[in-house]
């Protein structure tokens, strides 16, 4: 493998230091059925030869604002001729590849044997649509798209400041993606901006086409369900990270940021938290934590109390689960298990199935889960229930990788209620909390401001504090700029 | 080193787990597979024995039907009722246990002990004393209320909150509490079965684990107003045709310095519900008159009731704390159980009735 490796990079070394010329480029371009190489005379009769990527770059602005005023143009420069604002002079067949691969338009002029390169990137895409993954009722609706540009322009509409940094790193040996990372210089904590840059220049991979590979590489624990970096394709929560000391990596090709330092709580809160009255955010946030743990421990606990601690079922309980469970054949722990690995095909069928089929999937789902289980004897009136509130409680949650983490935690649950009941249940408990202790995101404690705790911080955490009284930046971030609001003075 | 601080992890966790009294060797609990049980009925049995029944299945809609069985020991009777019966019979569940009189008045100690040292009975258990053959009441009812063993327990649960004022409901926590403490006895309700009624009747008066006296009636009455509950929803005095309604009282108790009187001062507050009587009690000193009736009719009462107690030797009401001083040496409880024999008692009621009609001067 090694001596594969140094070949390789031995080969891409020379190319590096090759010269551009058309010889070296055609060699290059061989069996590309999009590449084109054109040849047109201007009228002082010397010869230009165009050479770019259709598929990539915008064609009719190459007639507007290249080949038109070339050819039609008395300047002696070709790049006085050209209309478009950034033309650069190329020198080794490197660049000339970066440049043609990144949707621009090489230009040489024989006469003059310079080669130069003009950007003319196909912008195709969506447009600025609204955010399926994470929506919200009031507030602003847009969300990022798969275009890099515009999804800083989105971002720097909303902070309109030179402080904005936008640092560019290329990662990806043959996706090439364009990575951007954003920061507020002089507020966010120096260390993280470092920490994030190390980490992108030492990612090596071939190929990255959504920002989760990214985090994958970036993250301190890659062996753990918890995500360690915030997922989100809404600008105006990027922008209010980026504000409250944060740094954010915007990826080309993806509609997904990534946002980090982050902690647990972060995944449990919404951008709606901060539109809400301060009472009702602070009570859907609230809902949000009991859905949580709801939608973890009801069915270990229903498995836990069916199978070990019958006696501290309240009596009017225990008669209707002894009457429910009296013909099942199976035990609460298989009942449970195949019930929700039912639930987990039908979840998952139902993100993959086309639209239209998705009407078929919702009954069949329903009468198969609902009344024809229960007819059949395969569950329990009860389990049923329960692992309705237990699925729709798991939705509360916003982030949708903690969701899915969620349904393991859940799995892992049940089978220790199923060995050992409630205790087990507890033991899953401890083990969450140590494991979430110890993590990290972006070297920073992934528990904080719970572990280690940071008192001020708790104003926005369990509860949503009026936001008047929010004036400080949580602590844990460790800013540079600790106030909120600029002094009067 | 580097493993060192997993493995004291590990270490703790299962010393927490085991050293805390959760065993590892587990029962087979599935519910579908046991029968909880939810009452023992508790009779003295020939030879000594002991005649303990339960009603199979407690829970599940099947026909339901009296497992009874003579045992020496009171598990043993756990025991074998599973031979007699499909499912296991588990106590985790059990709730009430129902001990007849006749079993009361030679000592309860043992059947205290063996529910308190098991781990699977809950303290939150009713401990009720059935005046009559509890068995034949089940037996004659369970076919036209097929859940009464949990509508027993429902009633029980009721009247178990505060502010019922209706009976002394007592569970196995209050129970040993009262029975283990000095200058204290306990107390428990009683319920008479008949063939097919099933009736509060009053109070049981214990002396340590005896059963010693019942009481009933007015005597119920004013026990719930000096000891219970401090709260009657009705207190009816037919002497003097009269109901009295929302009755509160607060009782001061007071001991003299050489211990050799106890006066008790109760102030009642409360209303007329009913009155069928001839006295005209929109005449404000008419109903001043009577008011002076009713206390003196209550005083007599309360003073009989103490008496009573005091010939029982049974300190319910925990009279005997009243003497003891920061300083003083206490007495042993044989001391003041001797003392309490002749101690001079003195009641006085403070009663005020609100009559609910406009009352002339």
């Amino acid at each position: 493998m090694f001596w594969k490796q140094s070949d390789r990079d031995k080969s891409e070394s020379h190319r590096d230091k090759r010269a551009v010329n058309l010889q070296n480029l055609k060699e290059m371009l061989s069996n590309m059925e999009d590449a084109e190489i054109i040849e047109r005379e201007t009228n002082n009769s010397e010869k230009i030869i165009f050479i770019y990527i259709r598929t990539l770059i915008n064609q009719e602005r190459l007639n507007e604002a290249i080949v038109v005023p070339l050819i039609q143009s008395s300047y002696a420069s070709v790049c006085d001729c050209i209309t478009n604002s950034k033309v650069s002079i190329l020198s080794t067949l490197k660049e000339a590849e970066t440049q043609l691969l990144f949707g621009s338009v090489l230009v040489f002029n024989q006469k003059q044997n310079v080669w130069c390169s003009v950007p003319l990137k196909n912008t195709t895409g969506r447009s600025i649509e609204t955010s399926e993954t994470e929506t919200i009722l009031y507030g602003a609706k847009d969300s990022f798209s798969e275009q890099i540009e515009t999804n800083i322009t989105l971002i720097r509409r909303r902070l309109p400041k030179t402080e904005l940094k936008v640092e560019k790193f290329t990662i990806g040996t043959y996706s090439e993606t364009t990575v951007m990372l954003m920061y507020i210089d002089g507020l966010t904590n120096p260390e993280f901006v470092k920490i994030a840059r190390n980490e992108l220049t030492n990612i090596n991979f071939d190929l990255f086409f959504d920002s989760s590979q990214i985090a994958a590489f970036m993250e301190d624990h890659h062996h753990s369900i918890f995500p360690q970096f915030l997922q989100t394709d809404r600008p105006d929560v990027c922008a209010y990270s980026l504000v409250m000391g944060k740094i954010t990596m915007l990826i080309d090709n993806t509609p997904f940021a990534l946002v980090a330092p982050i902690t647990f709580f972060h995944l449990l809160q919404s951008p709606e938290d901060y539109i809400n009255r301060w009472p009702v955010a602070s009570f859907l946030r609230g809902l949000r934590y009991i859905s949580f743990i709801i939608s973890i421990t009801l069915i270990p606990f229903y498995v836990a109390l069916t199978t070990h601690h019958y006696e501290m079922i309240p009596l009017q309980i225990l008669y209707v689960l002894v009457e429910s469970r009296s013909k099942l054949p199976f035990t609460p722990f298989w009942e449970a298990f195949l019930m929700l690995i039912i639930l987990e095909i039908i979840k998952e069928a139902s993100l993959r199935m086309p639209t239209k089929s998705s009407q078929t999937l919702g009954v069949i789902g329903g009468i198969v889960i609902g009344q024809a289980a229960v007819e059949a004897g395969f569950a329990s009136k009860v389990l049923i229930v329960l692992v309705g509130i237990s699925t729709i409680a798991a939705f509360l949650c916003p982030n949708y990788l903690l969701t899915k983490a969620n349904t393991l935690i859940q799995f892992i649950f049940l089978i220790f209620s199923s060995f050992m009941g409630i205790i087990g249940i507890a033991l899953g408990m401890i083990g969450i909390l140590a494991h979430l202790n110890g993590l990290t995101s972006l070297k920073q404690p992934y528990f904080a401001p719970v572990s280690p705790f940071y008192g001020r911080d708790w104003l926005d955490l369990f509860i949503r504090g009026p936001l008047i009284w929010m004036k400080r930046r949580p602590e844990h971030l460790r800013t540079l700029q600790k106030w909120r609001y600029r002094s009067r003075r | 080193m580097k493993h060192l601080k997993p493995v004291l992890l590990i270490v703790i966790l299962s010393s927490n787990i085991f050293f805390t009294g959760c065993s590892p060797f587990v029962d087979n609990n599935e519910i579908e597979e046991i029968a909880p049980v939810t009452f023992w009925s508790i009779n003295p049995g020939a030879g000594g024995k002991l005649e303990i029944s339960t009603l199979g299945p407690p829970l599940v809609k099947e026909h339901k039907r009296l497992l009874s069985l003579k045992v020496d020991l009171l598990k043993q009777g756990g025991k074998d009722f599973n031979l007699k019966y499909y499912r296991e019979l588990k106590s985790g569940q059990l709730r009430m246990v129902l001990i007849n009189e006749e079993l009361a008045k030679k000592g309860i100690m043992p059947i205290i002990n063996t529910l308190l040292t098991d781990p699977d009975i809950s303290q939150r258990l009713y401990l009720v004393i059935v005046k009559g053959n509890f068995d034949e009441y089940i037996k004659n009812q369970v076919k036209s209320q097929p859940n009464l063993d949990y509508f027993l327990y429902r009633m029980l649960r009721h009247y178990e909150k505060k502010k019922q004022g209706e009976m002394s409901i007592i569970n196995l926590h209050q129970f040993k509490k009262l029975l283990y403490s000095p200058f204290s006895d306990p107390i428990l309700p009683v319920f008479k079965a008949q063939q097919t009624n099933f009736i509060y009747h009053g109070t049981a008066i214990f002396k340590d684990d005896y059963l010693k006296g019942i009481a009933h009636g007015v005597d119920d009455q004013i026990f719930q107003l000096v000891n219970n509950d401090y709260y009657l929803k009705f207190l009816p005095i037919p002497k003097y045709s009269v109901v009295l309604g929302n009755i509160r009282s607060k009782v001061h108790k007071k001991m003299n310095e050489n211990d050799s009187k106890l006066s008790i001062r109760i102030d009642v507050n409360g209303r007329i519900e009913e009155y069928r009587g001839a006295k005209d009690i929109q005449n404000s000193i008419e109903l001043e008159k009577f008011n002076k009736e009713i206390e003196t009719y209550l005083e007599k009462q309360t003073l009989d009731l103490f008496k009573n107690l005091q010939q029982l030797q049974a300190d319910p009401f925990k009279i005997g704390t009243l003497t003891l001083g920061p300083i003083s040496k206490p007495m042993s409880e044989k001391e003041w159980l001797k003392h309490w024999k002749t101690l001079k008692v003195n009641v006085d009621y403070n009663i005020k009735i609100h009559p609910l009609t406009s009352v002339h001067e």
